[in-house]
């Protein structure tokens, strides 16, 4: 009997110790970043010491809002550790599902059994969908439970909001890497267009954020769209999740449409 | 009789290069048909474009009627494929590697996995990145064979096998055809294929040379004839063996004599097709050893692969047949 999403399965149960590994990773950031709140965010002299650093460099690491709780955990952990972790393992998903597969080899026998093309690239892109939202939950659960102990006051519903626009960033760089594996078939331009995706998004922001005359640049930066208005604090922005998703829709689409049209294995 | 497969003017070319020139040819159904060639001829590209994950530039193909790029999952659920260079999963088992193509390619009888695997003498519980290259073709073999599709596409299936595991191997071709199954097949080496196939087409820098039947190759090939006879001189055996059509190279001895009757002759000859009339014209001697060569198939199209008219020195005498078919390529 034929299983259902037989791919979308695989690529699951085969990606299971990496999962782990990235949960593992996250939570230890969650433990270690969030429990300081009550030290260093809300502490009158670590504020004096923030004070005192460049506010260019303030900017650049969104440490002009770390004195309340919600603002302690959108720079440290959705703005900074947690978008890092979640990038690193969202791109390397995006480049394996099928420009590394292809260039491994493996994709040319799965492609000669009774799949098509599109159904390759639709699974595995619904696996990373399915991981980035394990991870995304994991993360959610783990502040709500340290929100009361570590005196970070955030709103749930604005928690919410946030890892919703913190999985929609992550996914866009999967599907970034998704795509231009689709297109080439070679694994190191996929991880090179998810990692600049991550990484040219948060320069962006960061370099956006210093002056008028630059802040043009704020347009460009996934990383501002999900964040700009600080959704851990004031809640998502609906439009800007429609918008992250609605573009990882399209980079999906069109590594199917590529990888469809193309030779593989050449 | 039905086609399984039919290729027409295929042209395929990567880039500015062409790697495939316009190749015709057709598989009949329940068939064997070996493509034989050097590598970088074009096999691999060919068979490729059967299974639709490469397309051609020019040409058309039809494959169990129907053409692989438009037929989509269905038709790819009755051929089996083993790919020339077949990478494998590392962290799994070999079951693990079926099941999972069972289930984008089923149905799949378990019970014949099992007994596949037992047959090919493959322990499929092994982590697959512990496997031998022997071992790994070998599931190649069974994830092929497993779901009895009506067409196997076999890139070099014999490479890395033992010769114990080739007999095996050529069993299930052989049991595959007598379920009506078809067999396409490649390999660079001829004495592979001709044992299983029924038609070999000679493969060249993207051409196809000739297409021929193993019968005939066998007939044009040459053999080794060797033989010992008493009582005739060594001039009328010569005499003899120049009667004989498709005898050339012959070499006589008077073997010393040791108490035997005089005149014991050895004889060494060339013989290019049937052996009828030799054995005829041998039948008036007292022969005491005879050694008739298995054909050199290999030395046959070796010559055509070349492109050249000589062949060895014992080679010269190569069939008409093959060399006129060949000489379009001049």
């Amino acid at each position: 009997m034929p299983r259902f999403l037989p791919l979308f399965t695989k690529a699951l149960t085969d990606s299971w110790r990496s999962t782990l590994a990235w949960a593992l990773g996250l939570t230890a950031a969650i433990m270690l970043y969030l429990p300081l709140y009550p030290s260093i965010g809300g502490n009158s002299q670590m504020q004096d010491l923030i004070n005192a650093l460049p506010p260019e460099m303030t900017k650049a690491l969104n440490y002009d809002q770390i004195a309340t709780g919600p603002g302690y955990t959108q720079a440290t952990l959705f703005g900074l550790v947690g978008f890092l972790l979640m990038s690193m393992a969202s791109v390397g998903w995006g480049a394996a599902a099928v420009g590394g597969d292809e260039e491994s080899g493996l994709l040319e026998l799965t492609l000669a059994h009774s799949v098509t093309r599109v159904q390759v690239v639709l699974e595995r892109a619904l696996a990373i969908l399915v991981r980035i939202a394990f991870l995304s939950v994991l993360v959610f659960l783990l502040v709500l439970v340290l929100n009361g102990p570590s005196e970070l006051s955030i709103d749930v519903g604005h928690l919410a909001g946030a890892v919703l626009l913190f999985a929609a960033l992550a996914l866009l760089s999967g599907t970034a890497a998704l795509c231009v594996g689709a297109l080439t078939g070679r694994k190191i331009y996929a991880i090179a267009a998810g990692a600049a995706v991550a990484v040219l998004g948060y320069v962006f922001n960061a370099v956006g954020r210093q002056s008028p005359d630059v802040a043009w640049l704020l347009n460009l930066s996934p990383y501002h769209w999900a964040y700009g208005n600080s959704p851990v604090a004031n809640g998502a922005d609906w439009g800007a999740v429609a918008g992250l998703l609605g573009i990882s829709a399209a980079l999906i689409m069109l590594g199917a449409v590529a990888l469809q049209r193309r030779d593989v294995g050449v | 009789m039905t086609q399984a497969i039919v290729v027409e003017g295929l042209r395929k070319k990567f880039g500015p290069r062409e790697v495939l020139h316009g190749l015709d040819f057709a598989v009949d159904s329940g068939t064997v048909f070996g493509v034989i060639g050097p590598n970088g001829a074009g096999k691999t590209t060919t068979m490729r474009c059967l299974l639709d994950i490469i397309r051609p530039s020019a040409g058309s193909i039809s494959v169990l009627g129907q053409d692989p790029r438009r037929a989509g999952t269905a038709l790819r659920r009755r051929i089996g494929y083993l790919p020339g260079e077949l990478h494998l999963e590392n962290r799994t088992t070999g079951r693990r590697v079926l099941e999972h193509f069972a289930a984008i390619s089923g149905p799949v009888d378990p019970r014949y996995v099992n007994s596949l695997a037992d047959r090919l003498d493959l322990d499929l519980d092994r982590q697959t990145r512990k496997l031998s290259k022997g071992n790994k073709q070998k599931l190649g073999l069974l994830q092929a064979f497993m779901h009895k599709p009506e067409l196997l596409v076999l890139d070099e299936p014999t490479s890395g096998l033992d010769p114990l595991v080739q007999q095996v191997f050529h069993a299930l071709v052989r049991e595959a055809v007598e379920g009506g199954a078809t067999v396409f097949l490649s390999s660079h080496v001829l004495s592979e294929v001709q044992q299983a196939a029924d038609a070999v087409a000679i493969l060249r820098d993207g051409e196809i040379v000739t297409v021929s039947t193993v019968d005939a190759l066998r007939t044009a090939a040459v053999r080794q004839l060797r033989f010992i006879s008493t009582g005739t001189e060594a001039h009328d055996v010569g005499a003899l063996l120049a009667r004989v059509p498709g005898v050339a190279n012959v070499a006589l001895r008077e073997l010393p004599a040791d108490g035997h009757t005089a005149g014991t002759v050895e004889a060494t000859a060339t013989l290019s097709g049937h052996v009828q009339h030799l054995v005829q014209e041998l039948a008036r001697l007292n022969l005491t050893d005879l050694v008739l060569e298995e054909p050199d198939l290999e030395e046959a199209v070796l010559t055509l692969y070349t492109g050249s008219s000589q062949g060895n020195d014992n080679g010269h005498n190569h069939s008409q047949a093959i060399r006129t078919e060949g000489a379009h390529r001049a």
